[in-house]
């Protein structure tokens, strides 16, 4: 068997990698610091963020609020767009020299990316993708929950003898707490040490601010002839998910919305986790596009509409009257 | 080693061979999945690599040589890759590999492309984003750290300029344009192109002449503590039925306000609430 | 590279290229004088500002040259510009003939893929899972063909998979049932009879899937072949090799309308309707079939069918055909919203026709210019007949 760096019986503490762009901290890094504290306070362990970047120290006081008991900071102008390898060798350093027995990313693109790296470079197991944590009953072992083909079948994954305990989360699996301004907590500079072979990817351009990729989006509302060009709600409601807007080709045709939001066989083929359809008919070049989500929710006023076939949920109902108390009741929700 | 000569590229494109996800059940006595009765595809997302791959080949010339591992049905579908234009293939095909996780299929992935970077060179080594069985990812940064190569996670464009590649990568709300020196391992984003179909002129060759070389344990340099199941840290310790392909088509009813109270609760696991 | 990028009228001999229309369309354009009718008689013309140049197409078969940019994949091989023809040419068949030659090259619009790629992983175009394809018909309890049975029912990919079309099927099997027909199905192993693949003109790829199909039809026995859908039907009866003396394919019209004359199928309640009949291009002009689908209406007691128009053999175009399903027409410029209008003007309560993609096309044109008017199939018209009440239940015309 292949030996990680060190073994269970050297291992402790829960480790949280703290991804940060653009002056904040990632959602799914917050989502995690609230599991991970839940996890740390069933063990007695220590929770530990990650943070690396330049000029990021503030971000570290954001994590204590949000639960770390002590954040790992390594600054350096290298540091200040994520990279591969750069990040890779910091981040190996301190998992060797701290020997964390819980190590959780989130799932983004750079999250996998460096996830995907260390993992083998630290020689251990890595649960990809979560869709929930747990630890197991007497073991206290972490287990992770993943889907796999096509959301079909779920398995539960753990890893025994290698530390650390790696798992990627999906963004959107827990929920992100409160922050606690008053929690105090230790913050670490660390110090960086790079070698030149890191330094073999150069990034040229980084842009982030740019529209709905449907392809990406996880969460979608959707829009048909029935929203008589009314997108309004379904802005709103996709605004309250984290989610976007995408629209039948006719909505497209009658101008009500562009066609880089054209779901179907001559528009995107998406795969949301959830698409909310309203005042769509379903006629097959638009369900196509749909088929890959993981939950569907049709509102249609017709309840003979095809639509109903292809979704987990029908409402056959007029999509105003049942969008609006929606959108307050999730408003009121999270104003709370 | 072929250098970074565009002439003379070298592309190794690691495909793998999947059931048909609505095709496989979980066995909830022998807690396995079986996958027995199930058709296989290839993995969709392999196809986009397997285009861009070609598309450099078109534009720069050199070899497309296809890299899987897996059992020796496997074969029939590697030769699909051949009639779209791949020149080469290699299969991985062992018992003693079987039941890896992400860190010995990387492994064992990565002693394959050290064997034909040694044979034929490689410039560049190109994975499908993610697979459908697994969904998991992790692969293509294994193999980069296997091969201490550069990586190029969740690519869609690649152009080859001045012997490095250029890369656009998607990141979280966009997207950032990488320069790394070959070779490297890409990734490509699921969906970046719409694959070619069988080149009908290539399909004889491909299904009757073409080389497809299959590989055992022994025929690799490997570390045999590092492969198949004993390599694997991870382990299943539990399988389920997530859900039935099927929709559910349940209906919701009631006043307005009720149908939207039901939808409310149905919604909870996407709310979050905002620090 | 060709002749690709200069302009169609500028003749660059290449010799490859030669060599292959030549070869692709085998002389099949030489009778074409250049008259020009073909364009005249193109739909496009109606909705676009510049007609597309059927002329040219067949001017450069002809020649032997390529580079036809984006007017050979507009066709939709409704077969108008055949149907006038002076001199005979067969151009749907030029024209898929020149595709073939642009998939070899290369040129296809990239979209067209997904449906070769679905055919060949899922055995439909539309890509969906073939152990679904029977799916539509789990209460059913079809049985499963036997070489003793009188019909192998082919319900095709459409049908099989799309929802709405599941209904057109569903009447059909009931009209099978109430006619006392033995038929079965092929039920999950029902292949594609490869219309798709033929119609955008991957030539090569048609051929495996016809060859293939031909020999599943030829290892159960299969005679009398009733398909739900034009395209298949007009497949099966004229690019399949004739498989035995017993092999009929028929359209499900055709079927039916024997069904009545033969006295098996009858409708006896009165269902008062005023329909108007959409002519399927590959029912109508690719196949000659316009009585039977008009006869089955017309053998219901209480229909009344108007005709547009434009019907029978210059019937106009759903715009559906050619592989234009898989590709995006921009609104305004469907040929089924002029249909819509045709049908609209005969003041008829519902537009019948009996191909999936018309209904398809024409209800969605029927919907977005805000027309109430229902698309049925015909199948669906019959088996609604025969579930019609007794008149003396619901007087018609009674005052409410």
């Amino acid at each position: 068997m292949t030996e990680s760096l060190y073994g269970p019986d050297q291992a402790q503490g829960i480790w949280v990698y703290l991804e940060q762009q653009g002056g904040q901290l990632e959602g799914v890094s917050l989502e995690l610091l609230a599991m991970a504290r839940e996890l740390a306070d069933e063990t007695s362990a220590e929770l530990t963020g990650v943070l690396l970047g330049d000029d990021v120290e503030a971000l570290a006081n954001d994590a204590v609020a949000h639960g770390a008991d002590r954040v790992l900071l390594g600054q350096d102008p290298e540091l200040a767009q994520y990279r591969t390898e750069p990040y890779a060798r910091v981040v190996t350093a301190l998992v060797a020299e701290h020997k964390p027995d819980i190590f959780l990313l989130g799932a983004t693109p750079d999250g996998r990316d460096l996830a995907g790296r260390l993992a083998v470079r630290l020689r251990t197991g890595l649960t990809a993708d979560c869709t929930n944590l747990a630890l197991e009953d007497d073991s206290r072992l972490l287990l992770g929950e993943v889907t796999g083909f096509g959301g079909g079948i779920l398995a539960t994954i753990k890893c025994e003898q290698h530390r650390p305990q790696m798992a990627t989360v999906r963004p959107g699996v827990f929920t992100t707490g409160a922050p606690d301004e008053s929690r105090k907590a230790d913050i670490q500079r660390v110090n960086v040490i790079l070698l030149a072979e890191d330094d073999r990817v150069e990034v040229l351009e980084r842009v982030t601010e740019e529209g709905a990729d449907l392809t990406r989006s996880k969460v979608i509302i959707a829009g048909g002839r029935g929203t008589r060009g009314d997108f309004s709600l379904l802005e709103e409601l996709a605004e309250l998910l984290g989610g976007d807007v995408g629209a039948t080709r006719v909505a497209v045709d009658e101008g009500w919305i562009g066609r880089d939001r054209q779901i179907g066989q001559t528009g995107f083929a998406t795969r949301p986790d959830l698409a909310i359809l309203c005042g769509i008919s379903g006629a097959m070049h638009f369900t196509v596009g749909v088929e890959k989500a993981e939950t569907v929710i049709a509102i249609n006023s017709d309840p003979e509409a095809e639509i109903f076939e292809h979704a987990d949920y029908g409402v056959a109902d007029d999509l105003f009257q049942v969008l609006k108390p929606l959108v307050d009741q999730i408003k009121q929700a999270q104003a709370r | 080693m072929s250098g970074t000569n565009h002439r003379d590229l070298r592309i190794i494109c690691c495909v793998k061979v999947v059931p048909r996800p609505e095709e496989v059940s979980v066995d909830q006595d022998t807690m396995t999945i079986d996958r027995a009765n199930a058709r296989s595809i290839i993995n969709p997302p392999d196809m986009n690599l397997l285009e861009m791959a070609l598309q450099l080949k078109d534009q720069h010339g050199g070899e497309v040589i296809l890299l899987s591992m897996g059992p020796p049905l496997f074969d029939e579908y590697l030769r699909v890759g051949l009639s779209l234009g791949a020149d080469s293939a290699y299969l991985l095909s062992d018992r003693a590999f079987g039941g890896a996780d992400t860190l010995a299929t990387s492994y064992t992935l990565a002693q394959g492309i050290r064997r034909i970077r040694d044979e034929r060179g490689c410039d560049l080594v190109l994975c499908g984003e993610e697979s459908s069985d697994g969904a998991t990812a992790q692969v293509p940064p294994g193999i980069a750290e296997w091969l201490d190569m550069p990586q190029v996670t969740y690519a869609g464009e690649l152009s080859l300029v001045d012997g490095h590649l250029h890369a656009v990568r998607e990141v979280k709300g966009g997207h950032e344009v990488l320069k790394a020196p070959l070779p490297a391992v890409v990734s490509v984003r699921v969906g970046v192109n719409e694959p070619r179909f069988i080149d009908f002129e290539r399909k004889a060759w491909a299904e009757n002449e073409a080389p497809v070389t299959v590989w055992a344990a022994d025929d690799l340099d490997l570390d045999t503590e590092a492969i198949g199941l004993t390599g694997s840290p991870t382990s299943v310790s539990g399988l389920g039925q997530a859900r039935s392909v099927e929709r559910r088509r349940e209906v919701i009813e009631g006043t307005p306000e009720e149908e939207a109270r039901a939808l409310f609760e149905q919604l909870q696991t996407f709310l979050r609430v905002r620090a | 590279m060709t002749t690709k990028e200069t302009a169609t009228d500028v003749l660059t001999l290449d010799d490859a290229a030669w060599e292959q229309v030549v070869q692709a369309t085998g002389g099949a354009a030489a009778p074409c004088y250049q008259c020009g009718v073909c364009t005249a008689s193109c739909p496009w013309g109606l909705v676009k500002d510049e007609p597309i140049s059927v002329r040219k197409l067949m001017h450069s078969a002809q020649l032997g040259v390529d580079g036809w940019g984006d007017a050979l994949w507009l066709c939709t091989t409704c077969g108008l510009c055949e149907e006038r023809c002076p001199r005979g040419v067969p151009i749907t068949d030029v024209i898929r003939s020149l595709r073939s030659v642009a998939w070899r090259q290369r040129n296809e619009p990239a979209e067209l893929r997904t449906l070769l790629w679905g055919t060949y992983w899922d055995g439909n175009p539309w890509g969906r899972p073939p152990s679904q394809r029977n799916q539509w018909a789990s209460d059913l309890e079809l049985p499963r063909f036997s070489a003793e049975d009188e019909v192998l029912y082919y319900v095709g990919c459409t049908a099989s998979y799309d929802r709405r079309m599941q209904k057109n099927a569903r009447a059909l099997v009931a009209l099978f049932r109430e006619a006392g027909v033995r038929f079965g199905t092929l039920g999950d192993d029902e292949p594609c009879c490869g219309e798709s693949v033929t119609s955008v003109g991957n030539r090569e790829y048609a051929q495996e899937i016809i060859d293939s199909t031909a020999q599943l039809f030829e290892e159960v026995g299969a005679a009398t072949v009733v398909t739900t859908s034009p395209h298949c039907y007009e497949m099966f009866a004229r690019r399949y090799p004739n498989l035995s003396d017993r092999f009929k394919p028929l359209h499900y019209t055709q079927y039916v309308a024997q069904l009545i004359d033969e006295g098996r199928l009858s409708f006896e309640h009165e269902m008062p309707m005023r329909v108007t009949y959409h002519d399927p291009c590959y029912l109508g002009r690719h196949s000659g079939v316009y009585d039977e689908p008009r006869r089955i209406l017309e053998a219901i007691p209480g229909i009344e069918l108007v005709e547009m128009d434009h019907n029978r053999a210059e019937a106009l175009c759903c715009g559906g055909g050619g592989g234009r399903m898989w590709t995006e027409t921009p609104a305004g410029e469907r040929f089924a919203d002029l249909r819509a209008i045709e049908a609209a003007e005969t003041k008829a309560e519902a537009l019948v026709t009996a191909c999936s993609s018309c209904i398809s096309c024409l209800d969605d044109s029927l919907k977005t210019s805000g027309m109430e008017m229902p698309v049925f199939d015909v199948a669906e018209v019959a088996a609604m007949a025969l579930n019609a009440k007794p008149a003396e239940a619901e007087p018609v015309g009674a005052p409410a």
